[in-house]
């Protein structure tokens, strides 16, 4: 590995981090005695910038370079991982877009800075192939979100959220990192490539690696908010800023997907080893499409109830995972994409409409008379999450649940294969429109409160929600390139 | 081609309405018209474009949508699908004559009606399952909002129980797509090429059938999961009735007799005396539910769950003359029930302010030529000879007979059905027309001596119903020959035992 490759091949992240310290670095020292709204301002616009040098560094990349691998694939890049990076540096530029007409009290480029390191742990993550590497890009970002989490000063609820983050979360890292260890230990490799061909020469399933790829499960699980290790979500989303609730159910769960299904591939090598997680993965599935669906029927708000429906998604998206690696793992990340796409939309509206009042569902009344474009955007989100055509969630669901079958569609009973699986998360797709149609009625059936707030809309917001929305139309309406791109470069 | 024009023109025609501000109501209204009369139009052209020898499929048009999962937009017509595309526009055009008077939200009611009505006529034209499924899925969210925001009684209940329906029952459809799809080594879910070379195993099609079938007879209305017509029916605002009693049952029952008996002939025919039990129920059930009812639109609703027990009886028979006998019917129910609806959520109740049968008092005199059109509609509902009701049940009636699976057990229901059709209907055309209110007339707000007579948009759409009904009655002939065209392959096929072609 020669120097100016590594450089080049990490520009991206370079550029990330420089902008890191320039935020941190211009707001306290040279704006130290400005304005807050002033500081803000500016450490957002630089935080936007580097994550925008960065995205455009990445698009290069993809455009440039052959595939590449440094280091044993500690860092690899092909079209799959700059496209996840790009995806990534995408929306938490979003996410700036988003903050900034949040107040942070005193603690501007903090704000800032954390979020762009979390932005660098997920991208990071995408790109290496390194048991190691993965988990320590896996921390920075988690490190970097419990933080977050706590942002909301004037709210000791977001303070306890952050608390029962941290806490949960380290002890889910703890089981991952032994899990890693196991695994280590099973395939003598940290290389998840050579461990693919190590696990294909496996004899007979190794009982140690059966430990491993449970206790991987269990940390990973809390990262997917997969129940049963669910408890966490419903606090951190309500009671976190909404850009960062935002952001923990966009980017953070692209990454902990990527994470999951790269840990897996090796493990599907032979039958024998995708026997050790089917089972338990099928049965987190399910208890997430149960526990997210019911839990999300009575929430009065807003972030509490995406929180739920985050964990039935999680539910959706392991079923997918099931289909395997060849037929599975596409639909799992074209879902994840446009999932990330539609609830960072939605939060980024709720911020918008309700501001600090709280995130109640009466928040959005009458929201289509006070502004139709934002109802009509929050529209297109929460239908593509219900998974209504032509949004793309309607294709997404529908290629999760094709891959499902197709990774085994002949059967001879009917707990075998997962039409099962498949028909439970139908009908639980048909439990979630009650929920999801709840938020619409109030928002474009109800008549708004008297005396509403008046609800203001940056350009650069209006953009990028449009942005958003309009993705969601493309996947739902031509989603073949994205699909043709995912097989093509997952399959390699 | 053609026939798709009039998917687009309906969608157009709700953005344009859509974006137009709600303030410009005539502008809105007769853009609403204009859109719905050529899709009219354009269904007419396509019926006249047809041509029934060699009949089939025609106007095909076939690209490339997501290949990578097997499925195309591929769209055509045969008979079938035409006269329904034709009932469609009929069901259209009056639907927006009935809501001329909308001034909530004018915009964003004739946007969602006209959605509603390009689903629906996706449906009618899809030739792809997939296709077919999303066409079937979008029609579900206009009619929530029609329903919850221009609705009458309980009408979120109502929206809220009518769209978890539809969607629960789509999601067992999609299951059932599911294993269409993988049943086979076609890798396709295009409906052609199923029909002809899927060859699927009797035990699959055994499986399989119930799963499809149910999930879109939900839609058809078929009891024990009728509930959601009646309450839906009744809350909608008159336009939406009309298209829900007229249309949005019918593409159950065109779902069950495309999809589950065109794909799967020994599932259907496994199955049939089951089906043919639960239509049975429907009709008798539906009709005695209809005679106890005190609010008027009440009966109309449980009217509409007994007659698409016709439909089913007739999808059950698998005969010649049972079939056609169905899809007849679908045409007859959603021109009569989408006239009845019209006159009671409409007219009659624009002008009382009341639905309910004991505060009618006497309206023969009080609203002669309302209520002269409404006794009108109901003998056409009821199976008067001359109108398309008749002529629907009598080859609904003869395909049972003809169908030596069937005990005569439901030949002497299906009796007791009619009889118990002809007693609520007589019986409500009394208590709402000629019957002396029990109820006191309020003195602070007299039953006027005469109420407002008819109005020009509500006279024309009556019209054009009644013209229909009548014309399908005495002049069933081309309805029947388009019909059979479209049925000649599944007759077919189901003779052979074997897949239609």
């Amino acid at each position: 590995m020669n120097t100016p490759t590594l450089l080049i091949a990490l520009l991206p992240e370079l550029a990330v981090l420089l902008s890191v310290f320039a935020a941190l670095g211009i707001d306290y020292g040279l704006l130290r005695h400005e304005s807050v709204d002033r500081r803000n301002h500016t450490a957002s616009l630089i935080a936007g910038s580097g994550l925008l040098a960065g995205l455009a560094l990445v698009v290069v990349q993809i455009f440039w370079f052959s595939p590449l691998s440094l280091g044993e694939n500690q860092i690899v890049l092909n079209s799959l991982t700059l496209g996840a990076k790009a995806m990534i540096f995408g929306l938490a530029y979003i996410v700036v877009l988003l903050s900034e007409r949040q107040s942070n009290g005193t603690h501007v480029s903090e704000y800032y800075a954390l979020l762009l390191l979390s932005a660098l742990g997920a991208g990071f993550l995408a790109c290496t192939d390194n048991l190691l590497l993965l988990f320590v890009a896996l921390e920075l970002m988690s490190l970097s979100l419990y933080a977050l989490t706590a942002f909301d000063k004037s709210s000791s609820a977001s303070a306890e959220a952050a608390l029962k983050y941290l806490v949960f979360g380290s002890v889910s890292s703890a089981f991952l990192l032994f899990g890693l260890g196991y695994f280590y230990g099973a395939t003598h490799t940290l290389n998840l490539q050579e461990a693919f061909i190590t696990i294909a020469r496996f004899t007979e399933p190794s009982p140690l690696l059966g430990i491993g790829v449970l206790l991987i499960l269990v940390g990973l699980g809390f990262k997917m908010a997969m129940a049963p290790f669910h408890f966490w979500a419903p606090d951190v989303y309500q009671h976190a800023p909404a850009p960062i609730a935002g952001w923990i159910a966009s980017g953070s769960k692209v990454a902990a997907f990527l994470v999951l299904v790269k840990i897996l591939r090796p493990l599907s090598a032979s039958p024998e080893s995708a026997g050790l997680w089917t089972g338990s993965l099928a049965f987190g599935a399910a208890l997430s499409l149960v526990i997210g669906n019911f839990g999300a029927l009575r929430q009065n708000n807003l972030k509490r109830l995406l929180a739920y429906s985050s964990i039935g998604h999680a539910g959706y998206m392991l079923t997918g995972v099931l289909g395997g690696m060849i037929i599975g793992v596409p639909a799992v990340l074209f879902y994840v994409a446009l999932y990330a796409a539609a609830n960072l939309g939605a939060f980024g509206v709720i911020h918008i409409v309700c501001g600090r009042s709280g995130s109640d569902i009466q928040s959005v009344a009458g929201c289509w008379k006070r502004k139709p474009g934002l109802a009509l955007l929050l529209g297109i989100y929460f239908l593509s999450l219900a998974g209504i055509p032509p949004l793309a969630g309607f294709v997404g669901k529908f290629y999760l649940f094709f891959a499902a079958i197709g990774g085994h569609p002949h059967i001879a009973h009917w707990y075998q294969g997962y039409y099962w699986l498949v028909g439970l998360g139908l009908l639980f797709s048909a439990v979630s429109l009650y929920y999801y149609l709840r938020v619409l009625k109030a928002c474009f059936v109800s008549d708004p409160p008297e005396n509403p707030t008046p609800v203001e809309v940056r350009t650069p917001e209006w953009i990028a929600l449009t942005l958003l929305g309009l993705l969601i139309l493309a996947g739902g309406l031509f989603p073949e390139p994205a699909i043709e791109f995912l097989r093509f470069s997952w399959g390699g | 081609m053609l026939p798709l024009f009039t998917v687009a023109i309906s969608f157009l025609g709700a953005l344009v309405v859509g974006l137009t501000p709600p303030c410009r109501t005539r502008t809105i209204r007769w853009t609403a018209l204009l859109a719905a009369l050529i899709g009219l139009a354009t269904a007419g052209l396509a019926v006249l474009q047809y041509e029934i020898h060699p009949g089939g499929i025609q106007s095909m048009l076939s690209l490339p949508w997501i290949p990578s999962l097997g499925i195309q937009f591929k769209t055509g017509v045969d008979g079938i699908s035409l006269v329904l595309m034709v009932l469609t526009g009929l069901i259209a055009v009056c639907g927006v004559l009935f809501s001329w008077d909308i001034s909530h939200r004018t915009n964003e009611f004739f946007a969602f009606f006209l959605a509603l009505i390009g689903g629906v006529y996706g449906v009618f034209l899809s030739l792809d399952l997939v296709l077919l499924f999303v066409f079937y899925e979008i029609a579900i969210v206009p009619k929530y909002f029609l329903i919850a925001i221009w609705g009458s009684t309980r009408r979120e209940y109502a929206a809220m129980k009518l769209v978890l329906y539809s969607f629960t029952s789509s999601a067992v459809v999609l299951l059932g797509l599911l294993a269409l799809y993988f049943g086979t080594d076609l890798h396709t879910f295009d409906w052609t090429r199923l029909a002809a070379d899927a060859h699927y195993a009797a035990s699959f099609q055994i499986i399989v059938f119930p799963v499809v079938f149910l999930g879109f007879a939900v839609l058809a209305g078929m009891w024990p999961f009728h509930t959601w017509a009646p309450t839906g029916h009744v809350a909608a605002p008159t336009a939406a009735s009309m298209l829900l009693a007229g249309v949005v049952m019918k593409l159950g029952a065109y779902g069950c007799l495309r999809v589950a008996i065109g794909l799967l002939p020994l599932g259907a025919q496994y199955w049939a005396t089951w089906i043919a039990w639960i239509a049975v129920i429907n009709i008798v059930y539906g009709a005695l539910v209809a005679l106890v009812q005190t609010d008027f639109k009440f009966v109309i609703g449980y009217s509409s769950v007994s007659h698409m027990g016709f439909v089913l009886l007739g999808l059950a028979t698998l005969t010649a003359q049972g079939l056609a006998g169905s899809v007849l019917q679908m045409f007859s129910h959603g021109v009569i029930g989408a006239l009845l609806f019209a006159l009671v959520g409409g007219s009659i109740y624009r002008r009382t302010h009341t639905r309910q049968l004991g505060d009618f008092d006497r309206l023969i005199e009080r609203m002669p030529a309302i209520a002269w059109l409404f006794i009108a509609a109901g003998l056409a509902s009821m199976g008067m000879p001359g109108f398309s009701g008749f002529v629907a049940e009598l080859h609904v009636l003869i395909g049972a007979w003809a169908q030596p699976a069937f005990s005569t057990g439901i030949l002497i229901a299906t009796g007791a059905g009619i009889l118990a059709t002809f007693a609520y209907t007589l019986a409500k055309i009394h208590e709402a027309f000629f019957r002396r209110s029990a109820v006191p007339d309020n003195p602070e707000h007299p039953r006027p001596e005469h109420y407002p007579s008819l109005t020009w948009p509500e006279t024309t759409a009556i019209v054009i119903l009644l013209a229909a009904a009548v014309g399908a009655g005495l002049f069933p002939r081309p309805l029947i020959a388009l019909i059979n065209t479209g049925l000649a392959p599944l007759l077919n096929s189901l003779a052979a035992g074997a897949p239609s072609p």
